[in-house]
């Protein structure tokens, strides 16, 4: 009796603290059918349900459907809905993803007004100057960031001190630190690897090695967009990095162990440094909170070669929410009101999903800036730029992928991988 | 006279009758089967992507032109090819071995065929989640082999090696599929008359002249369509290639043609080209199977 | 009796005892992962028997990661799936099969050719415009949709025909004579009396729906549409899915078709009656 006592307390205490969703005058008295795709996140999927929840209970006529998929999964879904026209009428992938559906026309502009916006320009002072570039085409934006992020380096200061070494003075600054600290911390039985001291993550490639190439002055794709894989002293020191790191080398990592951020998390001896997104201090706190509370791990920057001819941290990528544009002008206007209505809570995304929304007032807030290690991501991400994106994005992150491996582990000469992929390379841009 | 008429009206009763049964079949396929497959042939000649609105162009050969000028589509055709006679070839001579030795057995017929089929009834995406954690450079495949052969610590590279991937999907393969073909083997030498190997017996031929002498040419139609079967099923091989692939596997070694066909289209969106590479599939699938048959039939003749 | 009398029975038997053995491997590490912790299926040396057991996993792997006991649901679709999907094979292939196993017609052989080649159809190939035909008639979402395009196929049209064509005629002709229509005729002497065939039938069409990915992957997108291996990956994909528990899921799907290939395996055992391709 007592507990439920406590129990009905707490909800009468707690009710006055939702929010009540604004009811949107356009929708009066219309039935309308919304539903979103979006990639598994359970604890987005839980906020995201109920302010949806919120949304429906002050606008009756419209019913949502909210559906997940695994994240590796979600393109091809959205790709095959889209080309049998029946896609949703909100989803969102990665900007990589998205852009195709730009170029293509099929996603809808934002509709100011539904989304809670005055103008093209009140919506663009709203965010960090620069966020919403991807999503800018001829004039019109295309998308609400959901959220965008960069990596930094998670570093575990026990197994640092295990390995005689000081976190806090030896952390690596370089991509020379990274290499040399991990020859310290590794483990083996015989060739196999039982502790990492660093390890890629491998399959974005786009994402966060590219920066390593341009950190010495290389480039994907020249600035005037005429050359392809430019500076080649670049491309052939990170090639040789990847091949000294791997099992043909020093034996450090390899694509083929359990991706280095799912273990650092367990914090069970097994990866010493791993990159990932601000988001990660939500996975430790929700997998392992007794680690996330000990104080036992910290967020370096990204680290730079030490000849580096220009400072470039991990390139940011981001997702944005995008509208159907084959649906009615009323399911295009519910979708941006439903829209407007979930991103406007960027401090509950960010406390419950550790997702950064690059809203001013966001970046600007005390939640934000009291969460461990925060600064680290801004000061990296204000240095950076966003990940390469155009219609043959995911077919060069393969290329990519295949030119690493092969000289990581088929011992495939740097510079053979290296005309190869320039070859490779311009074939996919000119056959868009 | 009358007889003959009510012959006629008897014959073309039982043809109608067996186009009524038929229909169902010609319907379900032209719908789910033919009608996909003209559909990927006809876009094969189009310039289509997969998120378009605007209409495809018709572009001739020019996707046939690309696709065949492309490394990465030979490079497919020699996964498929390796990947079809490193499987092929273990898995015809072992499946039929075993079904000969099983057969030769006096208890636990049974039991053996069982234990020898359990793998196949592992859905692929429950086999591929074993098979990575066991292919693990910690896991079980690299102590097995180190126990083995006495070598600790080293790693065999089961999933990271250009070669040994190739290995490990061959493996697995073969370990899904022995057991079921085996089980087909069985049944073929089951079939043959126990008489026929008693006279050869009383001949004073042996065990091993025997199975070649005998029961092999009777057995024919039996290795017949089991090579049939081994060879569609490879060159259609895809969960184990695009799952292994996931796990961090690279692509390129294992970058089947299949694989290659649903990265072209849901990846790069390129349906046209993705469309040839179908075609080029099903009439290679096609002429391969004719060749088999036709080959298989003449030789009955002669026999 | 020579030496290599006694001796080769022994030597054959050993062969097959290893390599069944061998074969069971994988089965064996799946089953004891299943009960262990995740940190202890990485060990090396890996232990056969669990040091603790952890049979939570199998909690872990009904309920999901969110808690949803989806799993429950979506093995229900999965038996529902594959259980029409067995049923309607059987019934469709020996309706065709029959028909051009015991009836001449013209065009019966570039019939049953053209029915053939739907074999090397790769999936891959015919996936978006199948999407298509789906999507045009309103079936995502639905059982009609995960079924409907697998109602048959080619392989079904084969077993079952080369079963019926050492039918023996004389049933059939003695039944016509009584006056019999023909499709009692199927129903009643043809259908009743293919047991084994149309017994191994279902059990291999229903293991192929059991394994079928991407295309319950793409047509039911709603949660509790979804099938077993639709399931299997998402748990897998899901952040900090533990191994132990992901081998508890994969336990769980196993299961039915263990049940269901061990119960029918008489059928299909040693030297049944079944894959009569041989016999012309």
């Amino acid at each position: 009796m007592k507990r439920l006592a406590a129990v009905l307390l707490a909800i009468v205490l707690v009710a006055p603290a939702f929010a009540q969703a604004p009811t949107v005058s356009a929708l009066k008295g219309k039935k309308v059918d919304v539903s979103i795709w979006t990639h598994e996140d359970p604890n987005r999927t839980a906020l995201e349900k109920r302010l949806i929840d919120e949304f429906m209970k002050a606008n009756p006529g419209v019913t949502v459907n909210y559906q997940t998929y695994p994240s590796g999964k979600i393109k091809d879904i959205v790709v095959a809905g889209f080309a049998a026209n029946a896609g949703p009428d909100i989803f969102n992938l990665e900007i990589f993803d998205e852009y195709q559906f730009i170029t293509n026309g099929r996603v809808a502009p934002v509709d100011f007004k539904a989304a809670g916006f005055k103008s093209l320009k009140d919506m663009q002072a709203k965010y960090m100057p620069g966020m919403l570039d991807s999503v800018t085409e001829g004039g019109k934006i295309y998308g609400m960031p959901l959220e965008l992020t960069n990596w930094a380096l998670y570093l575990n200061k026990k197994i640092f001190r295990d390995a005689g070494l000081d976190p806090m003075k030896d952390y690596p600054k370089t991509w020379e630190d990274v290499m040399s600290l991990s020859e310290k911390i590794v483990k083996r039985d015989g060739q196999i690897i039982t502790r990492r001291g660093f390890d890629f993550r491998y399959g974005y490639y786009l994402t966060s090695v590219m920066p390593m190439v341009e950190q010495l002055g290389g480039d994907l794709i020249s600035k005037d967009g005429k050359s392809v894989i430019t500076g080649d002293a670049a491309w052939l020191k990170v090639l040789n990095y990847f091949r000294d790191f791997g099992p043909n080398g020093k034996n450090l990592g390899s694509p083929t162990y359990t991706a280095a951020r799912k273990v650092f998390d367990n914090d069970r001896n097994e990866i010493a440094m791993s990159l990932s997104g601000l988001y990660q201090e939500a996975r430790i706190r929700d997998a392992n909170p007794a680690f996330f509370s000990s104080g036992e791990w910290m967020v370096v920057p990204f680290p730079q070669w030490k000849d580096a001819v220009r400072k470039v941290p991990n390139n940011y990528y981001g997702h944005f929410y995008m509208v159907n544009a084959q649906k009615s002008k009323l399911n295009q206007q519910a979708s941006w009101s439903l829209l407007g209505y979930m991103l406007s809570h960027g401090a509950e995304y960010l406390e419950k999903v550790a997702i950064v929304q690059p809203s001013k007032a966001l970046m600007d807030s005390s939640t934000y800036k009291s969460m461990p290690y925060s600064d680290v991501f801004t000061k990296d991400m204000a240095a950076g730029h966003i990940v390469y994106y155009g219609a043959a994005s995911s077919k060069i992150e393969a290329l990519l992928k295949e030119a690493f491996e092969s000289v990581m582990l088929s011992g495939v000469e740097p510079s053979k991988a290296l005309e190869k992929l320039r070859k490779d390379v311009t074939a996919a841009l000119a056959d868009i | 006279m009358k007889s003959r008429q009510s012959m006629g009206r008897l014959e073309r009763n039982r043809s109608k009758w067996g186009w009524l049964f038929v229909a169902p079949g010609l319907v379900f396929f032209s719908v789910f089967s033919f009608y996909p497959m003209l559909n990927a042939i006809w876009t094969s000649f189009f310039n289509k992507r997969l998120l378009s609105l605007k209409r495809p162009n018709f572009i001739g050969l020019q996707n046939y032109v690309r696709v065949l000028g492309s490394e990465d589509f030979w490079n497919s055709a020699r996964a498929t090819a390796t990947f079809t006679v490193g499987v092929f070839v273990p898995l015809f001579i072992m499946s039929l071995l075993f079904a000969a030795l099983i057969t030769s057995m006096k208890r636990g017929k049974r039991l053996a065929q069982a234990a020898l089929y359990s793998p196949a009834v592992l859905s692929s995406v429950v086999a591929a989640l074993i098979w990575l954690l066991m292919l693990d450079p910690r896991g079980l495949a690299n102590q097995f082999v180190n126990w083995i052969s006495r070598t600790p610590g080293i790693d065999h590279r089961w999933l990271s090696d250009s070669v040994m991937v190739q290995v490990s999907t061959m493996i697995v393969y073969v370990w899904k599929y022995l057991g079921y073909f085996t089980i087909l083997f069985v049944t073929g030498i089951g079939k043959i008359p126990d008489s026929v190997n008693e006279a050869a017996v009383m001949d004073g031929a042996g065990p091993i002249r025997c199975f070649f002498s005998i029961t092999l040419p009777l057995l024919r139609p039996t290795t017949v369509l089991v090579s049939v079967m081994i060879l569609i099923q490879c060159m259609k091989t895809f969960s184990t290639q695009y799952l292994f692939t996931q796990g961090g596997a690279p692509l390129g070694p294992i970058n089947v043609i299949t694989l290659n066909i649903y990265n072209t289209a849901m990846r790069d969106l390129n349906i046209g080209k993705a469309s040839v590479m179908s075609t080029i599939l099903f009439l290679f699938m096609m002429g391969l199977t004719w060749v088999q048959l036709r080959v298989s039939r003449r030789d009955e003749a002669e026999l | 009796m020579s030496l290599f009398d006694t001796a080769a029975p022994l030597v054959s038997g050993a062969v097959v005892a290893l390599t069944c053995a061998l074969v069971l491997v994988p089965l064996a590490f799946m089953a004891g992962a299943s009960l262990m912790p995740a940190m202890d299926i990485m060990k090396m040396p890996y232990r056969w028997i669990p040091e603790t057991w952890k049979p939570a996993n199998f909690l872990r792997a009904l309920a999901g990661n969110d808690g949803a006991w989806m799993y429950l649901r979506n093995i229900l679709n999965s038996v529902i799936v594959s259980t029409s999907i067995a049923v309607s094979t059987v019934v469709l292939s020996s309706l065709v099969g029959y028909g051009l196993a015991k009836f001449e017609f013209r065009g019966r052989n570039a019939v049953f050719m053209a029915i053939m080649g739907t074999m090397m159809i790769p999936f891959e190939t015919v996936m978006i415009p199948l999407y298509l035909i789906i999507v045009k008639a309103g079936m995502q979402n639905s059982y009609a949709g995960l079924i409907v395009p697998f109602l048959m196929n080619a392989f079904g049209v084969f077993i079952m025909r080369q079963y019926l064509i050492t039918f023996p005629g004389d049933m059939l002709d003695a039944a016509r004579i009584d006056g019999c229509s023909e499709p009692r005729i199927f129903w009643d002497i043809v259908f009743r009396n293919s047991g084994p065939a149309a017994a191994t039938l279902a059990v291999l069409s229903f293991r192929q729906q059991w394994d079928n990915l991407l295309w319950p992957l793409l047509v039911a997108q709603e949660e509790k549409m979804k099938t077993i291996p639709a399931y299997i990956v998402k748990f897998a994909a899901e952040k900090h899915a533990d191994e132990g528990a992901m081998m508890a899921v994969a336990v769980i799907a196993s299961l039915p078709v263990f049940v269901l290939f061990f119960t029918l395996s008489k059928y299909f055992l040693g030297g049944s009656a079944v894959y009569q391709a041989g016999k012309e």
